[in-house]
């Protein structure tokens, strides 16, 4: 791509974004984007949390999309294992209103390592912008952590700040 | 060995009280060992039995000897007094107490306040957090679990910084040039959790000495710290002084 931008020339530091480490509950996530995303003057987008170990290694990464997946009570998953009869979605969402408050309420507690994203693929912050854009393809990812020598977390790359540099190498070409 | 001193002014069982600490301090009383009895101690040093059994009841208080009915008077492990108002790191504690001590990283990572942390920080609660979990041993057994939190944008680099050989109080005034200038000390009782008694050697359940301490730079607070401590190995000390 023209231009010769790097992951470095896109990404965002590392503390725009709201850390946690693993062993914190669902709930404590859930008040953490409340409090340091929704109402904060910030509110960078996407809602992302990054989850770190004992080590401060970046172990994963946690939407508000996770999270609501993981207060889902059990029996509205799908199952792949079984044959099961045809259901109406809209039938089960009813029943999860009426189960809201006794078992999401207690699904609330799991750690967020249960429900979070593992962290799997980086960039180098010299690494080409078109690198980050194949990974993000082809992974189904919003974001990607940026790392210095192959160790150090220094920032993120988005898909948005992907998507603007790709836009803008085909309209000005 | 060191003698009593008639010229000098100071009392003797002060003077005793000294010599025989120094005895402790310096390993010639090793750990466990039964100290001379009062007579032996009488004629070694040429005093009274009142300044013997003074001396001794005052190394006894303050943790050094514990006495054991008809057995006798032995030597026990250190036991670190602490002020009340100290502004002392645990290494500077520990070098005054001359003992072998050694700090155990367990946690050291971001978060964001939780809780009322952000209440004891002083800050809004979209700020990031250094959390710091270690625990202190003397002689490779546990004494203290300590939690701290301290706003990142103040100071980094306990990030980075080797935490297990340099104290982080030294990191905060020397490297992030933030001078601590008062602490605020809570004192309470802590009933350990079970990965708190596991780490201390403590049944769960077991009560244990809590200390909550704020640190402050001028007005601005820099770092809460949550210790608990063996409720054996630790003792509270405050110096009163009457003001003219």
């Amino acid at each position: 791509m023209a231009g010769g931008k790097t992951v470095k020339d896109l990404m965002v530091d590392v503390f725009e974004f709201p850390h946690i480490p693993y062993w914190f509950s669902i709930r404590q996530a859930m008040r953490i984007i409340k409090k340091s995303v929704l109402e904060s003057a910030k509110c960078i987008r996407p809602i992302v949390i990054l989850v770190f170990d004992e080590k401060y290694n970046l172990v994963g990464t946690l939407t508000h999309i996770n999270i609501l997946k993981g207060i889902e009570p059990k029996f509205l998953k799908h199952t792949t294992k079984a044959q099961v009869p045809e259901y109406s979605q809209e039938g089960l969402s009813v029943i999860w209103d009426s189960l809201f408050d006794k078992e999401s309420a207690a699904l609330a507690e799991k750690p967020v390592s249960e429900v979070m994203v593992p962290a799997k693929l980086f960039v180098e912050q010299d690494d080409p912008v078109t690198k980050a854009a194949y990974l993000m393809l082809h992974n189904d990812a919003i974001l990607l952590p940026v790392l210095e020598n192959k160790k150090k977390l220094i920032g993120v790359v988005r898909m948005i700040e992907v998507f603007d540099e790709v836009s803008n190498a085909i309209l000005n070409e | 060995m060191t003698l009593i001193d008639r010229d000098n002014p100071q009392k003797l069982y002060l003077q005793l009280y000294e010599i025989l600490r120094g005895k402790i301090e310096s390993g010639d009383w090793a750990v466990d060992t039964q100290i001379p009895t009062e007579e032996d101690l009488c004629k070694t040093y040429e005093v009274s039995k009142a300044t013997v059994r003074i001396a001794v009841s005052e190394l006894a208080r303050q943790g050094y000897l514990r006495r054991q009915q008809g057995k006798g008077t032995f030597v026990c492990k250190r036991i670190i007094p602490e002020g009340l108002s100290m502004v002392t790191s645990f290494k500077e504690l520990m070098l005054e107490a001359g003992v072998n001590f050694s700090t155990e990283v367990l946690a050291r990572t971001v978060i964001m306040p939780i809780d009322d942390l952000h209440i004891k920080l002083d800050i809004t609660e979209d700020k990031h957090i250094i959390y710091i979990k270690r625990l202190r041993l003397i002689d490779n057994e546990p004494i203290l679990l300590q939690e701290t939190y301290m706003p990142h944008h103040i100071c980094p680099l306990p990030l980075e910084e080797d935490l297990e050989n340099n104290s982080l109080l030294e990191i905060l005034e020397k490297k992030c040039g933030v001078k601590i200038t008062s602490v605020q000390d809570y004192i309470g009782i802590a009933y350990l959790n079970e990965e708190e008694g596991r780490l201390l050697g403590l049944p769960e359940g077991a009560a244990a000495l809590l200390v909550e301490q704020i640190f402050y730079s001028g007005k601005s607070k820099i770092k809460y710290t949550r210790s608990i401590k063996r409720p054996d190995r630790f003792k509270l000390f405050i110096e009163l002084e009457r003001k003219q």
